[in-house]
């Protein structure tokens, strides 16, 4: 039985009232729900905020760079795909630095999960606007208000094939232990984003804000129904914020479909060593 | 002695493989080959030419006469004339162009009215060009036929027919019409079996053999027959190939698979590898081994994609912010190619940090014989040497980033039971916790130097001399794709001192080297003499005589002769 302080580390640096605090607590709470011990898991962090979760999270951890999180959890799970895989990312860092990245990841259906805290700045350069706020929003990059329209993560992710997407809120700590939880025992893409105020930079997405702006799918929202569930990543940028499992669908992952892990992940496999079998063909 | 073959025709109509077969065929018969290829960016239209020159003693560059000149279209001929040698053979058709010079041995085959005699195809006309050259070179068919029965016996036995048919005719004319022009130079001798690989192939080997198991890339020419290889090759060997949406993606997955314990690589050329330098960084203070293939072609920016260049050496160099070792090795034909990438992958593990494989168009893209006893005999005997990667740590607690005395900490095998820590890019303790206090900070920049310093004591390889530095007149100094043209061409009279262990250098071991009271060139393939300029930095020494091209095409034989005649 493994306990949520296992995986502590150091105590987080993060502002107090941070959402920060709620998803790192989440997190080490899922796993622990989940009965896994820091040595069985592999995580990848991002840089921003939320990455500096390296020092607060113990696990086979990796610090990246910023963006490319969702890069190097791929080569992760492709070497050892029977551990669980997991990316610690902010918004601008998922969502700007490194769309591309996560646009494709999402297409291969790697079963990994990508936890991404949402708060529409960059908090550790002092509170720059990211792609994922409203359109006006004021910041130091942007004075006048920003001109461009928000990024929807959940449509963009459940179009280009995404087979878990969840949503949560980082003021309810049960809710997002359960979502981050279900995420990780899905097999496939999970991206969870999780709707968080940053107290020092963000004056408008603040608690009370998220509180407003969000509520619950009940019971009887089938998360399989993808038309349904496209509906419902659309409010995303109506300000509307549903809550809990948007859609998930049963599909083989790209370790899945490589015939040559079928026996062993690749770390574990033994030496190839039949070269006459490949030279053949240059004779 | 030596001969060259050299085919042209339009882009689009199957000059590549034809070349390739011949290069082959003639291997087959027991004779060394090198070929190398021109080719614009271009799928159809341009035009396209492979040269195979055949020695009965190993081979890596080309020469300057060609002896056979096959023309499938006159704008071949009015190319590359020129470069005819006295009484050279000129396969051609007069119903297709004229030729009106006097001094070539001219072999009339009318490719076209072969074609509508026997229903065949533009394509096929390589066939009869094929079957045409062996009959001249005093060659036999059977090879040949069995290549097209290899190739076609998918399609059934009528295909294979068919195809050998137009081999034949082109074979039978020669015989009849020109039978006073066969060589008798390429008879069929004891064979020993011998591998046609490209530098790309030979990289592509040296991975399998070195046990390599992701291979992540982005298409980009001249690099991407790795690609091809591994790709095809991936369910025997059991390796798995990612092809990523960009470059950055490729070495960020190739460093999250290193991270979890596999041997991993990344290919491109000049401009994907400068998407890359970012992560090399992130290799270089995370200490994860990546291998990294760069094979050159002009820049800068898109440069000539399918032409040569040795113009990022410096690049490759000092790729990457901030300070940290890293190991640059640049084969200069395919079987250093073979030897070197496996090489790369221990040394990477060795070292914990980024090797990076240099390659240019000229030695990727270009096709050398290897015994297949050479090759038999490294992979069987060459050892994988993991380094420092650690099943169970030696000291309790564990700390990733130990500072020791070679600079090499012990890597422990993520997953390992009741363990974990964090490989981690912002600066850290010895734990692998973050950390900003100076000292400790101090400690981490200097255990990373050590590991240069380790390297250059245990690993590091002086550049190979060829020929006598005491008594040579003249002593040429290059590095990677250009070794086999000075060698061959250089003469009695002059020595070769050429580098593959290109970075970093020890001073003090290659000084004595370049300071002979002699006349010093240095050749390369690029406008400002980077290797030079390496040189310079690490032992003060100027080279100032210098053989530099930057016209996209490889050093020629003439041009090493000129300087020494």
């Amino acid at each position: 039985m493994s306990l949520v302080e296992d995986f502590s580390g150091y105590n987080p640096t993060w502002c107090p009232g941070c959402g920060n605090w709620g998803i790192g607590m989440a997190l080490k709470t899922a796993l622990a729900n989940l009965n896994y011990s820091p040595s069985d898991i592999l995580v990848s962090f991002g840089v921003g905020c939320s990455g500096n979760a390296n020092d607060f999270l113990n696990a086979y951890g990796l610090h990246t760079l910023h963006g490319r999180s969702v890069s190097t959890i791929i080569g992760m799970k492709i070497a050892n795909h029977k551990m669980p895989v997991i990316a610690v990312v902010g918004d601008g860092d998922c969502y700007g630095e490194g769309g591309n990245h996560l646009l494709h990841a999402v297409r291969g259906n790697h079963d990994v999960t990508v936890i991404v805290h949402n708060n529409s700045v960059y908090g550790l350069t002092t509170g720059q606007v990211a792609p994922t706020a409203q359109k006006g929003f004021k910041s130091k990059s942007t004075p006048f208000g920003i001109i461009e329209k928000p990024l929807n993560p959940l449509s963009l992710a459940l179009t280009q094939g995404a087979s878990f997407i969840g949503q949560s809120f980082a003021g309810n700590l049960p809710h997002m232990t359960e979502i981050i939880a279900k995420a990780i025992k899905h097999k496939g893409f999970s991206l969870v984003n999780v709707l968080q105020p940053c107290v020092t930079f963000n004056k408008i997405y603040t608690y009370p804000y998220f509180i407003q702006h969000s509520y619950k799918l009940d019971e009887k929202y089938d998360p399989k129904n993808y038309d349904q569930a496209l509906v419902k990543t659309e409010e995303y940028v109506k300000e509307k914020f549903a809550l809990g499992v948007i859609y998930q669908e049963e599909r083989a992952t790209y370790t899945d479909e490589l015939s040559q892990l079928k026996n062993a992940s690749l770390v574990e496999k033994d030496r190839f060593k039949d070269f006459s079998s490949i030279i053949s063909e240059f004779i | 002695m030596k001969f060259t073959w050299k085919i042209g025709g339009e882009a689009g109509f199957g000059i590549m493989t034809t070349g390739l077969i011949f290069s082959k065929i003639v291997t087959r018969h027991g004779y060394y080959i090198h070929d190398f290829i021109e080719y614009p960016s271009l799928i159809r239209g341009g035009h396209n030419a492979y040269e195979v020159t055949i020695s009965d003693q190993s081979i890596g560059a080309p020469k300057e006469k060609i002896d056979l000149l096959v023309c499938l279209n006159q704008e071949t001929f009015s190319l590359h004339k020129k470069r005819l040698a006295e009484n050279a053979l000129v396969i051609y058709d007069s119903l297709d162009f004229s030729i009106s010079e006097k001094n070539y041995q001219l072999v009339d085959i009318h490719f076209q009215k072969i074609l509508d005699d026997f229903k065949g195809q533009q394509i096929m006309k390589n066939t009869i060009a094929l079957g045409a050259s062996l009959a001249l070179i005093g060659a036999d068919l059977q090879e040949l036929h069995q290549i097209l029965e290899s190739q076609f016996g998918r399609k059934g036995k009528e295909v294979v027919e068919f195809n050998q048919k137009f081999a034949s005719a082109g074979f039978d004319q020669v015989r009849e019409k020109y039978a006073s022009l066969i060589k008798t130079i390429f008879e069929k001798k004891t064979v020993q079996p011998a591998l046609v690989i490209t530098g790309n192939d030979a990289f592509s080997l040296g991975s399998v053999v070195a046990d390599c198991r992701f291979y992540c890339a982005y298409p980009m020419t001249p690099s991407s027959g790795v690609l091809t290889d591994l790709a095809a090759w991936q369910n025997k060997v059991g390796l798995v190939v990612r092809h990523a949406e960009d470059e950055i993606s490729v070495i960020n997955t190739a460093i999250g698979a290193s991270f979890t314990g596999v041997r991993s690589a990344v290919g491109t050329s000049g401009g994907g590898f400068a998407l890359m330098v970012e992560a090399v960084s992130l290799a270089g203070i995370t200490e994860i081994p990546v291998v990294i293939f760069v094979a050159q072609r002009p820049g800068p920016a898109t440069g000539m994609p399918t032409w040569t260049e040795q113009a990022d050496l410096l690049f490759s160099v000092f790729s990457g912010h901030g300070e940290f070792p890293k190991i640059v090795l640049a084969p200069g034909d395919v079987e250093e190619m073979l030897k070197l990438s496996a090489e790369a992958y221990n040394l990477a593990d060795i070292y914990q940090t980024p090797v990076i494989v240099l390659s240019d168009m000229f030695l990727s893209e270009s096709h050398q014989s290897l015994l297949k006893s050479n090759f038999d005999d490294f992979a069987n005997s060459y050892q994988v040497k993991r380094g420092k990667l650690v099943n169970k740590p030696s000291t309790n607690p564990y700390l990733r980033y130990q500072v020791t005395a070679d600079g090499i900490s012990e890597r422990l095998l993520p997953g390992t039971k009741n363990y974990f820590y964090q490989s981690n890019s912002y600066e850290h303790l010895e734990d692998g916790h973050s950390t900003e206090v100076a000292s400790e900070v101090k400690k981490q920049v200097e255990k990373r130097a050590q590991k240069e310093i380790t390297y250059l004591k245990n690993d590091f390889q002086l550049p190979k001399v060829y020929g006598d530095l005491e008594k040579a007149e003249t002593i040429f100094v290059s590095w990677g794709g250009v070794k086999n043209i000075i060698l061959e061409n250089m003469g009695q009279n002059s020595a070769l001192i050429h580098f593959t262990y290109v970075y970093p250098l020890d001073s003090e071991k290659i000084k004595p080297l370049l300071t002979k009271n002699k006349r010093y060139i240095l050749v390369e393939n690029n406008a400002t003499g980077q290797l030079g300029k390496l040189l310079m930095m690490t032992t003060g020494i100027e080279i100032k005589e210098k053989l530099l091209k930057y016209d996209g095409r490889s050093i020629s034989c003439e041009e090493i002769v000129r300087l020494i005649s």
